[in-house]
């Protein structure tokens, strides 16, 4: 029955690791901290290889901390990133998403690094700074780099932080297989949508959203296996959705995909990893997501569609058209997903936002319309960010109180 | 030519404004293709978007009302630039510049969503224009939510 006031604003009869506050998808202050515990602290994804094949080449990234990043391949083919800043006067040092530079130049005052980070070059140096200014003095910011499965490069801007493979923690282990062989981008698009970047992950954390989805209820839900898929939760906020057997030509038009190497037919393994990546493998595309927070309710996510480096041409159109059918600019998925977050970016517009709890109660028996997902992911933003994220702000009943306290 | 060819584009554009599906398949040629290119600085490489014979966009237009999909309507600004006929005069190139535009069905707040470059196959069959081939090149790459309806 309809709610008044006062009961719409009760908490939700479920234990509090069940349900989490609104306002972790619109407060500045609570987007601010998580900038700095947890995306200034963790590994993300910032490009593949095949983006940089030659030495020399670079691409830039927008950090989900806020820092610029360019990232380098040097002359000894080792990939490195730095902060995209001038130590001089702090302009942007590459203004091209990319390309290949054996030096990196700043068209400010012409300043040079070389793919080390050294600076190389201070235009009438000895004139105006004469022996008081020394170059190793002002190299660039490196940042943590590592080639991950698959070929990715993660970078995290701390400098304490435990290495790529305790962060993953296994996470990628059953992906990994099938991560063997090099593999290529052959899709890259940037959309920014106005919502926080958890409702992005929440949806890619949770399948129960399948319903909104024509093309999957057809294909999959419908079909056998479906409901057998399992999650796994990994340490550090991620998880994976086992596969089944996607039945593609249950969709007028669909047809049989051409697979991915040692991925059974139809196959489809997930994995989310945290704070905002996923790692979706769809029988003949690799996809990979990463949200680039921009605001408490502002996010760019990064989208990749990916192929094996030895495709034939006709293989490689094959996996465009299977990329594009359900996960391109026109795809039948993408924009259903993209309607569903936009419409909470609307109604979870501010402070005052008509939603006060968002459930993720659904126990299942850890399978497919489980919850388990979103609920492992605040348990550890809770521990990260050392707030409760059913009561963050520490303002409710006893036990969200005391289930705060324990995640910090 | 040059007319034919550019009401034919105004046509393909008005019909799509009005989800007219029916009678933008019938301004194309049984061999028609339609595919949409858009170039990434990021990766270094074109990219397809979209590349559906005829028979493929027939389908994408019937499936569409299984499909949650935006119901914003899209207008569409073509300005042919070229037509140029091949020697007998029963097909031609043109190329045309096109804008997209989203008006929020609430509220009605217009916002530009795309610009890029229509190159069509013109044909002549039956003394009557029909789209043999449409290249649409984006320029714009955020679409924000996308569409399920081609541009």
């Amino acid at each position: 029955m309809p709610r008044n006031a006062a009961e719409w604003a009760e908490r939700p009869k479920f234990p509090p690791t069940h349900y989490v506050d609104s306002r972790l998808y619109t407060d500045e202050g609570l987007f601010r901290e998580e900038q700095e515990r947890i995306f200034a602290r963790t590994w993300i994804v910032a490009c593949h290889e095949s983006e940089l094949p030659q030495p020399h080449d670079f691409r830039t990234f927008r950090h989900p901390s806020g820092a610029n990043l360019v990232v380098v391949r040097g002359d000894d083919g080792q990939v490195r990133a730095f902060y995209n800043l001038c130590p001089h006067r702090g302009n942007l040092l590459v203004h091209a998403p990319s390309g290949n530079a054996r030096s990196l130049t700043c068209i400010f005052h012409a300043w040079s690094f070389d793919c080390r980070g050294d600076c190389t070059g201070i235009a009438r140096r000895r004139e105006g700074f004469q022996d008081r200014l020394d170059p190793r003095d002002v190299g660039l910011r490196a940042v943590r780099c590592e080639r991950g499965p698959g070929g990715f490069f993660w970078t995290n801007l701390s400098d304490e932080a435990p290495p790529l493979g305790v962060f993953l923690a296994g996470a990628l282990g059953e992906l990994a297989p099938h991560l063997d062989e090099p593999l290529e981008v052959f899709h890259f698009q940037q959309v920014a949508i106005r919502t926080n970047f958890k409702l992005w992950h929440d949806t890619n954390s949770e399948f129960y959203h399948d319903f909104i989805h024509y093309f999957n209820r057809v294909t999959g839900m419908q079909q056998r296996g479906y409901y057998d898929r399992k999650y796994v939760p990994y340490p550090n906020g991620h998880a994976s959705v086992g596969s089944m057997q996607v039945q593609y030509d249950r969709y007028e038009g669909g047809k049989e995909r051409i697979g991915w190497p040692g991925l059974a037919p139809g196959g489809w393994i997930l994995v989310d990893l945290f704070p905002g990546m996923t790692f979706n493998l769809r029988t003949s595309v690799l996809r990979v997501d990463t949200a680039v927070p921009v605001g408490p309710n502002e996010v760019i996510i990064e989208l990749r569609g990916l192929g094996l480096a030895r495709d034939t041409p006709a293989e490689r159109a094959s996996r465009v058209r299977d990329h594009n059918a359900i996960w391109g600019p026109f795809g039948r998925n993408l924009h259903e997903d993209f309607l569903a977050v936009a419409g909470q970016g609307v109604s979870l517009r501010d402070g005052r936002t008509d939603a006060r709890w968002l459930l993720h109660a659904r126990e299942e028996g850890m399978t497919i319309h489980d919850e388990v997902g979103m609920r492992h992911y605040y348990a550890e933003w809770s521990r990260r960010m050392g707030r409760s994220a059913s009561d963050p702000f520490a303002e409710g009943a006893a036990d969200t109180a005391a289930a705060g306290r324990a995640a910090e | 030519m040059r007319d034919l060819a550019a009401e034919l584009v105004y046509r393909s554009c008005l019909l799509l404004d009005d989800r007219d599906f029916a009678g933008y398949l019938a301004l194309c040629a049984p061999d028609f293709r339609y595919t949409v290119h858009a170039y990434a600085p990021e990766i270094r490489r074109d990219m397809v978007w979209l590349d559906h014979d005829r028979a493929e966009m027939e389908a994408l237009f019937r499936n569409l009302p299984r499909h949650h999909s935006d119901p914003s309507p899209l207008t569409r600004h073509a300005t042919v630039y070229t037509v140029t006929p091949d020697a007998q005069g029963t097909r031609a190139d043109v190329i045309s510049v096109l804008q997209v535009f989203r008006t929020a069905l609430d509220g009605g707040a217009t916002t530009l969503l795309a610009v890029g470059k229509l190159r069509d196959t013109v044909t002549i069959v039956d003394g009557r224009p029909l789209l043999a081939a449409r290249v649409l090149r984006l320029e714009t790459r955020q679409l924000g939510i996308g569409s399920h309806i081609p541009f």
